[in-house]
C-alpha cells in the first residue's frame, strides 16, 4: 500500500485549510462586504426602483394639487400654468375648515382619554401579576384582528338602541364619535404604556411609596412623568385613528360634526359630478390631510417606527 | 416580570409595613374603564352582529330590533344570491376579498424583504431613502385612494397615459370601473402598504448578529447564500407575523376601497367589508349586512386565531 501523503504533509495542509482566510481560496471578500445580503448592482437598483415608484405618485400628487382643475380634467398636466390658488379655493368649496376643526376636537379628544385610560389600565398590567392577565391582553391583540365594517353596524344598531331608550340624540353627536375612537386607540396605548412602564425600575415606586402616595398618586406623579416619550407616541397613533378613518365617522357623524376625511370623501364624491371635475383642488385637499401625518411621522420617525413594531409585533 | 419586590436582598426595616401592603394590594379597579369600553364598542357588537345575522331587521324595524323577528339563516340565504341589489353574491365578494388580500400580500412580501434588505446597509443618504420609503404607508389611505381616483381615470390619467406611452394598453381603458377595477384597487393598495413588510423586517434585520455574516464569509458564502441561508430562517417568525397581519389588514382594507369606487363599488372591486357597508348604509338591510359580516368574521378566525397565537403574549408574562 502506498502512502499518497506523509502524516505530517496532511496535518499541515488541514491546518492551513483552518486557518488562512477565505480571500486565498478563490473568492474575494471585503470587510464592508460581510453583512451584504444582495450584490451591489442589485441593491442599488432596489433602491433607485423604491425611491421612484413612492416618489413619482407623491410628486404627481403635489403637481396636481397645483394645477387648474380644467387642465387636471383635460390631461393636461405640466409645470406651467400652475395654480396655488387651488389650495385656498378649495377651502370654501368644500366644508373642509369645520372637518379639520371637528377632526382636531374629535382625534384630540378621544386620543387624550385613550392615553389616559390606557395608562390606567397599562399600571397593573405591568407592575402585578393576576388572574386574567393574559385573558386581558389577548383581547387587547384579539381586537386588532376585528375588521371595522363587522362591528359598525351593530354599534349603529346599539347607538340607535340607547337614542330611542334614553331619548337623546347621540348618533352625530360628539359623544359618540369620540368614545368609539377612544376605544380603538385603546389598544395599542395600552400596550405601549405596558412596555414602557416595564423598564421603570420598581425602586422610584418604593421611594414614593415611602413617601407618603398612595398607588394613584405614584402613578400620576412618578410613573406616568418618566412615561412621557411612550404617552406622546401612543396619543399620536390615537390620534392617527381619528385623523385617518372614514368608516365609523361617514356613519356616526352628521354634517356638522363630519371630519376632515368625511368632507374630503364627500367631497372627491361631488367633484366628479360637477361640470368640470374639481380634481385640482381634490388634491390640495388630499395634500393637506397627508401633509401633517407625514411631518409627524419624519419628526418622531424613530419612536413611531417602535411604536408601529410594538403594535403589530408585540411579543416578538 | 417580579410577582412582588425582591425582598429579601434589602433588610426588612427598610419596607414600612404600609409599602408592602401596598404592594399586595393589586389595583386591578384601574382596569375597568378600559375593559368596559373595549366590552361596549367592540365586544359587544361582535355577539350582537351574530344576533343580527338571524333576525329580518331593516331601517322601518331597527327602532325595535329587540323584537325584530327571527327569521333563522334566511340572511345568509339570500347574501349568496346572485341576483341581489349588489348584483354581486358573498361568495363572489368573498373570492375577490381573498383574491384581492392574499395577491397584495405575495406581491408586498418580496417587495418590502428586498427593500429593507437594500436600505439596512449603510450608504450615504440611507437616512433619507428611510423616511421617502415610509412615506406611501403613513399618507392617510383616503388621500391615496383620492390619488388613485385621478391617476387612473381614463384617457387624461398619468397611469392609461404610461401604459399607453408603452405600448400595453389603450389609452381609452376604464380602471375605475368593470373588470379592471379589481387590478386597480389590487396596483394602489400594494403601493400603499409594502412599507409594512419593510419596516417589519427591517426591524428584524437588527437583530441577527454579525457574527453569523462573519462565519458565513469565512465559509465562502456570498451575498445570496447568506439571504436565503442565514438571514431569511432567523427571520422567520417576524416574516410570518408580518406576512399574517398583512394578510388581515388588506382584508379588511374598506376605506382604499370604499373612497375609490364609493358605494355600490364596481362587481370586481366589491370586497366583502364594501358588500357589508353597502347592505347595511346604502340598502339598509341590516339583516343581511350582518349576514355577511359573520361570513368575514368566519374566514378571519383561523388567521387571527395565529396571529394571537404568535404574538406569544404568554411566554412574556412568565
Amino acid at each position: 500500500m502506498t502512502t499518497l501523503q506523509s502524516p505530517s504533509e496532511s496535518a499541515r495542509k488541514a491546518t492551513k485549510d483552518q486557518h488562512v482566510p477565505a480571500s486565498t481560496r478563490g473568492r474575494r471578500w471585503k470587510p464592508q462586504d460581510v453583512d451584504r445580503m444582495l450584490p451591489a448592482w442589485i441593491s442599488r437598483l432596489v433602491v433607485i426602483a423604491c425611491l421612484g415608484a413612492v416618489l413619482i405618485p407623491v410628486g404627481y400628487m403635489l403637481l396636481l394639487s397645483v394645477t387648474p382643475d380644467s387642465k387636471v380634467a383635460l390631461g393636461e398636466v405640466g409645470f406651467t400654468n400652475l395654480a396655488f390658488g387651488n389650495y385656498v379655493t378649495m377651502w370654501a368649496e368644500a366644508p373642509l375648515a369645520s372637518g379639520l376643526l371637528n377632526t382636531i376636537l374629535i382625534a384630540g379628544t378621544s386620543s387624550l382619554l385613550s392615553v389616559l385610560l390606557g395608562s390606567l389600565a397599562a399600571y397593573p398590567l405591568a407592575r402585578w401579576k393576576f388572574r386574567g392577565q393574559k385573558t386581558f391582553l389577548y383581547s387587547l391583540i384579539g381586537t386588532q384582528t376585528v375588521p371595522g365594517t363587522t362591528i359598525l353596524l351593530p354599534l349603529f344598531v346599539i347607538f340607535s338602541w340607547i337614542q330611542t331608550v334614553v331619548g337623546i340624540q347621540f348618533i352625530g353627536s360628539y359623544h359618540a364619535i369620540i368614545l368609539t375612537y377612544m376605544t380603538f386607540g385603546l389598544p395599542l396605548s395600552t400596550w405601549l404604556m405596558v412596555n414602557y412602564m416595564r423598564t421603570i425600575p420598581r425602586e422610584l415606586e418604593e421611594a414614593a411609596f415611602v413617601d407618603g402616595c398612595t398607588r394613584v398618586s405614584a402613578l400620576f406623579r412618578v410613573i406616568l412623568p418618566l412615561a412621557a416619550p411612550a404617552m406622546v407616541v401612543a396619543f399620536v397613533f390615537a390620534f392617527l385613528v381619528g385623523w385617518n378613518d372614514v368608516l365609523f365617522a361617514s356613519v356616526l357623524t352628521r354634517s356638522e360634526t363630519h371630519t376632515l376625511a368625511v368632507a374630503v370623501e364627500q367631497f372627491a364624491n361631488n367633484a366628479a359630478g360637477t361640470g368640470i371635475p374639481l380634481y385640482g383642488q381634490l388634491m390640495a385637499a388630499g395634500v393637506v390631510s397627508s401633509v401633517p401625518v407625514v411631518l409627524l411621522y419624519l419628526l418622531l420617525q424613530r419612536r413611531m417606527v417602535q411604536g408601529l413594531s410594538a403594535g403589530s409585533m408585540t411579543g416578538v | 416580570m417580579q410577582p412582588s419586590p425582591p425582598a429579601a436582598n434589602r433588610s426588612p426595616l427598610s419596607r414600612s409595613r404600609r409599602t408592602i401592603a401596598l404592594w399586595a394590594d393589586k389595583p386591578l379597579w384601574m382596569l375597568i374603564p378600559c375593559a368596559l369600553a373595549l366590552i361596549v364598542i367592540v365586544f359587544l357588537p361582535v355577539i350582537a352582529t351574530l344576533y343580527l345575522s338571524i333576525l329580518d331587521l331593516d331601517i322601518s324595524t331597527l327602532r325595535e330590533w329587540v323584537t325584530a323577528p327571527i327569521i333563522g339563516l334566511a340572511n345568509f340565504a339570500a347574501a349568496f344570491e346572485s341576483n341581489n341589489v349588489l348584483g354581486v353574491s358573498a361568495l363572489q365578494s368573498l373570492g375577490v376579498s381573498l383574491g384581492f388580500s392574499l395577491l397584495t400580500t405575495a406581491a408586498v412580501t418580496p417587495i418590502g424583504i428586498l427593500a429593507a434588505i437594500a436600505a439596512h446597509r449603510h450608504f450615504r443618504g440611507r437616512g433619507i431613502v428611510r423616511a421617502i420609503f415610509l412615506i406611501p404607508y403613513v399618507i392617510p389611505t383616503f388621500a391615496v385612494a383620492l390619488l388613485a381616483r385621478i391617476m387612473f381615470l381614463n384617457n387624461t390619467g398619468f397611469v392609461p397615459q404610461v401604459l399607453a406611452a408603452l405600448g400595453l394598453s389603450s389609452i381609452d381603458t376604464y380602471w375605475l370601473i368593470g373588470p379592471n377595477a379589481f387590478w386597480a384597487l389590487t396596483f394602489t393598495d400594494i403601493w400603499a402598504t409594502w412599507p409594512f413588510i419593510y419596516l417589519m423586517v427591517l426591524a428584524g434585520l437588527q437583530t441577527v448578529p454579525r457574527e453569523h455574516f462573519e462565519a458565513a464569509t469565512i465559509d465562502g458564502a456570498g451575498p445570496f447564500r447568506k439571504l436565503f441561508g442565514i438571514v431569511l430562517p432567523q427571520l422567520r417568525n417576524v416574516l410570518a407575523l408580518a406576512v399574517l397581519l398583512s394578510t388581515l389588514n388588506h382584508f379588511g382594507n374598506f376605506t382604499l376601497a370604499f373612497v375609490m369606487f364609493s358605494s355600490p363599488p364596481p362587481d370586481s372591486a366589491a370586497v366583502l367589508p364594501l358588500a357589508t357597508y353597502f347592505y347595511a348604509f346604502t340598502s339598509f338591510e341590516y339583516g343581511l349586512a350582518s349576514a355577511i359580516a359573520v361570513l368575514t368574521m368566519v374566514v378571519l378566525i383561523v388567521p387571527g386565531y395565529f396571529y394571537i397565537r404568535m404574538t406569544r403574549i404568554a411566554n412574556r408574562i412568565e
